[in-house]
């Protein structure tokens, strides 16, 4: 019999970060995650040491967590989940 | 292995070390060579060249400008390492102990202590290792000597080259101009050494 088990699909945030890492590289360490296939940052704010980004990111199962983890790591600040996308994965019982 | 190298690297380059481990490879590799000009120079003309008082006094010197170097360079990174971080920490407002920028930092001081402390070590034992040759009796003194200032000045012209090479201007002037401190030196130390 199937189940289903509800799994982040796609999760905007808000997130404040220093100069470095650049944006490039900020989004290639987040789509190196597990579950994550696509990564959009885009810049919103700069001033001297940091910039406001949104990131958009988009997979199979995204983990809040592993995503507030490596942002943590790369010296960035989560400032706000503005948006969240949840679909039903099938599991095989 | 290579994603530890990798790391290194992507943490020396967050830091923004590259420019200025470039000046203290350069100043620090000058101040060795040039230190050991004056030494063998000095020595030569007030007439005490024993190779084994010059391998001594070399070895003296190199190690005595390599501690100095890393020890002060350390302190004076980290505290502005420490400085720039608790800036970011301020425009943050977040403790970035976890952070790539916590380890960069750290990182940064001990990569630039190193890099002031063997430059200088290092220009100052190439430039006596002529001496070794020397106390084996493979050449003499005076050869010793002499292929001694040879590679100072090997060394010095390929510090100014590489300064013109990061210049993008005239990396053989640049060369030159290295070669002509040290005659000046060498020949300021001719002077008060036959004085």
């Amino acid at each position: 019999m199937k189940g289903h088990d509800p799994v982040v699909k796609r999760l905007i945030l808000d997130v404040l970060k220093p100069l470095e890492p650049p944006i490039n590289e900020f989004a290639v360490k987040l789509a190196s995650l597990h579950g994550v296939d696509h990564v959009n940052v885009s810049l919103a704010e700069i001033d001297q040491s940091t910039e406001s980004v949104k990131v958009s990111l988009e997979g199979s199962e995204i983990s809040i967590e592993a995503v507030k983890r490596r942002i943590e790591e790369l010296g960035a600040v989560v400032h706000s989940i503005d948006e969240v996308l949840v679909g039903k994965k099938p599991q095989v019982k | 292995m290579y994603r530890r190298i990798n790391e290194f690297i992507h943490l020396l380059k967050v830091s923004g070390v590259s420019g200025i481990s470039r000046r203290y490879f350069v100043m620090n590799s000058f101040d060795g060579a040039l230190t050991m000009l004056g030494v063998i120079v000095g020595a030569y003309v007030a007439g005490v060249v024993n190779p084994k008082t010059i391998i001594g006094v070399g070895l003296g010197a190199s190690l005595a400008m390599g501690i100095s170097g890393f020890s002060g360079a350390y302190m004076t990174e980290k505290a502005e390492r420490l400085r720039k971080l608790k800036k970011l920490r301020k425009a943050m407002l977040a403790d970035l102990d976890k952070s790539l920028h916590n380890r960069a930092s750290r990182l940064a001081s001990l990569w630039l202590a190193t890099v002031d402390g063997v430059s200088p070590f290092l220009a100052a034992m190439v430039s006596i290792t002529p001496f070794f040759l020397a106390v084996s009796n493979i050449i003499s003194v005076e050869h010793a000597v002499l292929f001694s200032i040879s590679l100072i000045m090997i060394v010095l012209f390929f510090l100014g080259f590489f300064l013109g090479r990061i210049s993008k201007e005239n990396a053989f002037l640049w060369g030159l101009r290295m070669i002509v401190a040290g005659i000046a030196t060498a020949v300021i130390s001719l002077l008060v050494g036959g004085w």
